[in-house]
């Protein structure tokens, strides 16, 4: 079987990290033996398109945090957006976190039980090897390849009239509906929304389609076909990165200071990004007593601190999906799923690759808004199979 | 050598015949013309430019003020200014724009700035200096420098006829205003504050300090304009120069205008209080620094 | 004897043409035959002693009693004055203010007034820097006054400080400094650069408040102003002089002293910027080569500075006082003198050379909004009776147009560009969609009362400025600007003038006339 697959090797981190322009070096198209089945109840899926998110662009230019080295397993097939079908032929999306329960741990930890799975604090116990989600655990393979073992709990059915496209959607969507629906209902919400790829466009859609209190949505957005897209899923105002700041205090009616600072700003303030800059930029236009909301993966960043003290800013993560208290109950991507069809958020798959490709797969990825894409994805339909 | 022999070298006295003795014209009758030829004048220019003027910048940091009151000027003038310091005709000097810088000459009491031959020469060479009387002009010296006056230069003249010696000024004596009415010059009242305190009459050290230059706005002697008259209104505007120093210009006018200007003369008191009230006057004096023996 | 001005008809042995470029100048070759070049009269003869001149104005003013009869003690006197944004370039020490100012106070000390103020009517412009006010009014004036706080800037947005003193016949609301109102006399010093300043013009916009300024500031009165350099014709006069004339009415007694300049407008070091290039000797060819050359090595900031730093030779001309429209009359006449050219009919084409600096510009960025209202506003309605281009016509003007702005001079400039142009460039939609909130925003008015920044409002009258020309023409092309800055006006970026004569042709068919203004020095076009 043809799987794209990350070694441990130390040595290809740092030439990644050194040469970020070269071929990706820690991957590697292997041709491996799929994986077995880990227990009772689980499944071969097999993928029919398969994303390629932020994160794995982080670990294969070696950028990832050291964070992850404990709850990953080497050597691992990425890959965890998946929409595949299994060997009965039911079409389904993957939740990909490897929680609790599907690894067997009895009785299931706190948060487990409470059913907010990515909390879940057991990611190295239970039959699985360590690993977060499908996609970093080596038992379990990825979605980078031709077939990989799921657990029934983590697979959702793909309505028959769905494109594969909109369906490999749904996994980052619910990422975007989570964060959406983190900061508590305030009417007249000002919300900004930095950053336009994937995640910060969902994030417009999401905010748009699953709350009613938002009043104003700024987006920054740096390339042209981003900005057309923000406005299009629903941003008020799309500006370019070194005008939001006038854009905020325009929309808040806030003052600008000397420094730069401003006095007032959003509500609710989005960072898709995870960068150092995007994050202080995020800090700058937070109006006292906001939220800044974490969506982009931040990595090792450094930053001023002290508008989160004199401002009372909360800065909070929002990680995966789950149950959503704010929605009911319902879980995020039974939301995502109604953002997609919504918001019409196929559109965001902007190029398909075959495996052999993975190279320039994961360039076109890496530069996507600079070459007018929104979604990479690894076209698996029509590999060769044995 | 050839160069050595009469014809081409100067004849030989003969010691048979008495040499006459050598008229030194001294005082009012040393003849300035070398001093305004133009090897003295590059001359002067350069130790003006190279020596005088950085020197004045550091020990008296001039600073001048109303020079736009005499940019429309486009004739000789006669600059009177009051008389504190051996640094005033300098100092003047140093700040007055170029145009009559290059053409400027300063009238000198004979009797102090011409009585030898060195200092006649030293001043003549370094302000170009003329010399004129104290008190009243003489035919003598009215004639050359009308004559001057008359071939496009201008002068600077102390019309207190001399240095204050309590840093009080002196009444003026008519020089100045007798000559503006004779050769239809305007005269530029100048009033220069600051250079008692770094050498004031009778001190012998430099104590460095800053000064200020003011231009007031040109006098002009209209037709049959007294000079009796033209001198009044030169000390006043000159002791209104001062005042706006020490108040601002409108509390000057306004005094002007209502006769109130505070004299230069100072109050008619002697003594202590004479002192007493210049130090008042002065306002900002510079912070007194003790030299310790070491 | 200075020469008039001139109009040149470009044929093959015409050199190439002086443009101006910003902070910089370009040799431009016209087509043969179907050019002109409008050259302004020589710089007339200056005053010989201006101060004697300004005092017999006072003395002897016109329709108006001598300046010292209506001076007593005890009094209120306020003395208002011109701001940064004239003259260009800003003029040589002593400036024609100062030595105004110094007169006038001169008869106020001699007539034993105390109560005396002086402000700076700068309208919705931004407050003037303590430099910069030392240089307007001299330093002995600036010394006798502001420590005291007798020297005041005007606040259009201090409802303590401004009066409403009625509506005109028209509607017009007339608010304006109370200080000024209610003073006994109130003495308004202007410096008359171009034929639209001064007359009631200084105190109904100079003093006036943004209730009261948007009755003339405004799209339609900018369109029916044909031009605003023609007082006859000129809607915004009209309005003007409505306001004037109910200020008198409601007892405000103003006594107006106009001063003219000439248009010596750069050192001699640099003469060949007001030279007919065929006239150019060695020593100018070869100032002109070191200037560009050292220019285009320049950094843009050392660059602005260099040309920040000139101050114009202008020599005063006449000096007017008195009633305020028989002054007027007096002066408008003088200014003609200096800058009318008679032109023969209208061309297809108009050239404009946009030179470093505008009236709002003075020591600051000359941003991609002013180089619309110095193209469109003023270099296009530098005429009397018909505009130089034709209707349909395209105007071509010449400016490196930077993305820039000065952050603390123009920040509701910023704002405009990146959020008003960006949605549409037409004045009356920005005037309906956008106005009023940029004139009520906090803080820009923060800004204005308390910085050095231009009220919220003042970008929208820039745009309104050039609402005439943009309704007049047909396409606007901007040379060697930057393309971004350049679209986001809503005009077309080209290389060089060739290409945009080539651009232009697309609207005007192939050999098409052109007029190219040879601006500065100013001129005003007398088109038959």
């Amino acid at each position: 079987m043809r799987a794209l697959r990350i070694e441990r090797s130390l040595a290809r981190f740092a030439a990644a990290r050194v040469m970020p322009n070269h071929r990706p070096v820690p991957v590697r198209l292997a041709d491996i033996d799929p994986p077995e089945l880990p227990g009772p109840g689980w499944q071969l899926i097999r993928p029919l398109l398969s994303g390629i998110c932020g994160s794995d662009l982080a670990t294969v230019s070696g950028r990832s945090s050291r964070w992850f080295e404990p709850i990953v397993s080497f050597p691992f097939v990425p890959g965890h957006e998946v929409v595949g079908e299994t060997e009965d032929g039911r079409r389904v999306v993957i939740e990909p976190v490897l929680h609790c329960r599907i690894r067997g741990v009895e009785p299931p930890c706190v948060a487990c039980a409470s059913g907010h799975t990515n909390h879940c604090e057991r990611l190295t116990a239970g039959h699985l090897k360590p690993g977060l989600q499908t996609g970093y655990c080596r038992d379990t393979g990825g979605g980078w390849s031709l077939a990989l073992a799921a657990h029934p709990l983590q697979l959702h059915d793909v309505p028959p009239e769905w494109t594969d496209e909109a369906a490999v959607m749904i996994e980052p969507t619910a990422c975007a509906a989570h964060a959406a629906l983190v900061p508590s209902p305030s009417e007249g919400m000002r919300a900004v929304v930095i950053g336009a790829g994937t995640m910060g466009l969902a994030t417009i859609a999401s905010l748009r389609r699953l709350r009613s209190d938002v009043e104003s949505l700024i987006a920054v957005a740096k390339h042209p076909d981003q900005r057309v897209l923000a406005r299009e899923l629903g941003a008020t105002v799309v500006v370019e990165p070194g005008e939001l700041r006038r854009a905020v205090r325009r929309t808040t009616g806030s003052w600008i200071l000397d420094n730069g600072q401003l006095t007032g700003g959003a509500d609710v303030v989005y960072d898709c990004v995870g960068s150092a800059e995007s994050l202080a930029e995020g800090l700058a236009v937070a109006a006292p007593g906001a939220t800044v909301v974490v969506v982009g993966m931040p990595g090792h960043v450094g930053i001023d601190l002290t508008a989160l003290w004199q401002r009372e800013i909360r800065l909070v993560g929002a990680y995966a999906y789950g149950p959503e208290p704010a929605a009911g109950g319902r879980h995020s991507f039974e939301l995502a799923a109604q953002v997609v069809e919504a918001a019409r958020l196929d559109r965001l798959v902007s190029a398909a690759y075959p495996l052999d490709r993975f190279a320039d797969a994961i360039d076109h990825a890496a530069h996507a808004g600079r070459r007018g894409a929104a979604k990479v994805v690894f076209d698996l339909r029509h590999e060769k199979r044995r | 050598m050839i160069g050595r022999v009469f014809p081409l070298a100067r004849p030989t006295w003969p010691g048979s015949v008495p040499r006459p003795p050598v008229r030194k014209a001294l005082g009012l009758a040393y003849d300035t013309d070398w001093a305004r030829s133009p090897g003295a004048r590059a001359g002067r220019a350069a130790v003006r430019d190279l020596v005088a003027a950085p020197l004045l910048k550091v020990i008296a940091a001039p600073e001048t003020r109303g020079l736009d009151r005499i940019s429309h000027l486009d004739e000789p003038a006669i600059f009177a200014a009051n008389h504190a310091s051996h640094l005033d005709a300098p100092l003047i000097v140093s700040v007055l724009p170029a145009r009559w810088r290059d053409e400027l000459f300063v009238g000198g009491a004979a009797d102090y700035f011409f009585d030898t031959r060195v200092k006649a020469a030293t001043f003549a060479f370094l302000l170009n200096a003329v010399p004129i009387e104290r008190q009243r002009v003489s035919r003598q010296s009215a004639r050359v420098v009308e004559t001057l006056l008359g071939d496009g230069w201008s002068m600077l003249i102390f019309p207190e006829g001399g240095r204050s010696p309590d840093g009080w000024g002196q009444p003026h004596t008519r020089g100045a205003a007798w000559l503006a009415s004779r050769t239809g010059l305007p005269i530029v009242p100048v009033h220069v504050e600051g250079t008692r305190r770094i050498l004031a009459k009778g001190s012998r050290t430099l104590r460095p300090g800053s000064t200020v230059v003011t231009f007031g706005r040109p006098l002009r002697p209209g037709a049959g304009t007294d000079a009796r008259a033209l001198a009044a209104d030169l000390e006043q505007a000159i002791a209104a120069l001062a005042d706006e120093l020490g108040s601002d210009w409108y509390t000057a006018r306004r005094r002007a205008a209502a006769g109130t200007t505070p004299p230069l003369t100072g109050p008619e008191s002697r003594g202590w209080r004479r002192a007493w009230a210049l130090d008042e006057r002065a306002g900002r004096r510079g912070r007194a620094r003790d030299r310790w023996p070491r | 004897m200075p020469r008039p001005g001139f109009v040149l008809e470009v044929d093959r042995s015409t050199p190439p043409i002086l443009t101006w470029h910003g902070e910089g100048f370009r040799l431009e070759k016209l087509p043969a035959g179907r050019s002109r070049v409008i050259y302004a009269p020589e710089p007339l003869e200056p005053l010989g002693d201006p101060d004697e001149e300004i005092r017999q104005a006072l003395l002897n003013p016109l329709d108006c009693d001598p300046l010292p009869t209506l001076l007593f003690p005890g009094m209120r006197l306020t003395i208002a004055f011109d701001d940064i944004s004239l003259p260009l370039p800003p003029m040589r020490r002593p400036d024609n203010r100062q030595r105004a100012l110094e007169a006038v106070l001169d008869l106020a000390a001699a007539a034993g007034v105390d109560d005396v103020v002086l402000i700076c009517a700068l309208a919705l412009h931004r407050r003037m820097t303590e430099a910069e006010l030392r240089h307007a009014v001299g330093d002995r004036v600036y010394d006798a006054f502001a420590p005291s706080g007798r020297l005041l800037q005007h606040d259009a947005e201090d409802p303590n400080a401004l009066v409403h003193l009625g509506v005109t016949d028209q509607g017009e609301d007339v608010e304006i400094n109370k200080r000024a109102a209610e003073s006994d006399l109130l003495v308004y010093v202007n410096i008359n650069l171009v034929a639209m300043d001064g007359g009631h013009k200084s105190v109904a916009t100079g003093l006036a408040s943004y209730r009261s300024l948007r009755h003339h500031h405004n799209v339609r009165t900018m369109r029916h102003s044909r031009s605003f350099m023609d007082q006859d014709h000129s809607e915004l006069h009209s309005s003007n002089w409505r306001m004037g004339r109910l200020i008198a009415a409601s007892g405000v007694r103003v006594f107006q002293i106009e001063t003219t300049l000439n248009n010596d407008a750069f050192p001699s070091q640099m003469g060949f910027l007001q030279k007919r290039e065929w006239e150019w000797t060695a020593r100018d060819r070869a100032t002109y080569l070191a200037t560009t050359r050292s220019l285009a090595l320049a950094p843009p900031r050392t660059a602005r500075s260099i040309f920040q730093a000139i101050k114009a030779p202008h020599s005063m001309t006449s000096v007017h006082a008195g009633e305020v429209e028989a002054v007027h009359r007096a002066t408008t006449a003088m200014v003609y003198r200096q800058q009318l050219v008679p032109v023969e009919g209208q061309t297809d084409i108009a050239v404009f050379g946009l030179p470093h600096l505008c009236p709002y510009n003075v020591n600051s960025i000359m941003n991609p909004i002013l180089v619309m209202c110095m193209g469109l506003g003023y270099l296009f309605n530098l005429y009397r009776g018909k505009p130089i281009v034709r209707e349909g016509g395209v105007a071509i003007l010449s400016h490196p147009t930077p993305w820039a702005f000065n952050p603390v001079h123009h920040p509701s400039y910023i704002d405009f560009f990146e959020e008003v142009l960006a949605d549409t460039t037409d004045p009356v939609e920005i005037e309906k969609n956008y106005e009023e909130r940029f004139a009520t925003d906090e803080w820009y008015r923060h800004l204005y009362r308390t910085g050095h920044a231009y009220h919220g409002v003042h970008p929208f009258y820039m745009w309104y400025w050039g609402a005439h020309a943009l309704e007049h023409l047909a396409r606007v092309i901007i040379v060697a600007g930057s393309p971004r800055a350049v679209r986001r006006l809503g005009f077309s970026p080209a290389s060089t003038l060739q290409d945009a004569l080539e651009m232009a042709s697309d609207v005007v068919g192939r050999d098409p006339t052109i007029s190219h203004l040879h601006c500065p020095p100013i001129m005003i076009a007398d088109v038959e």
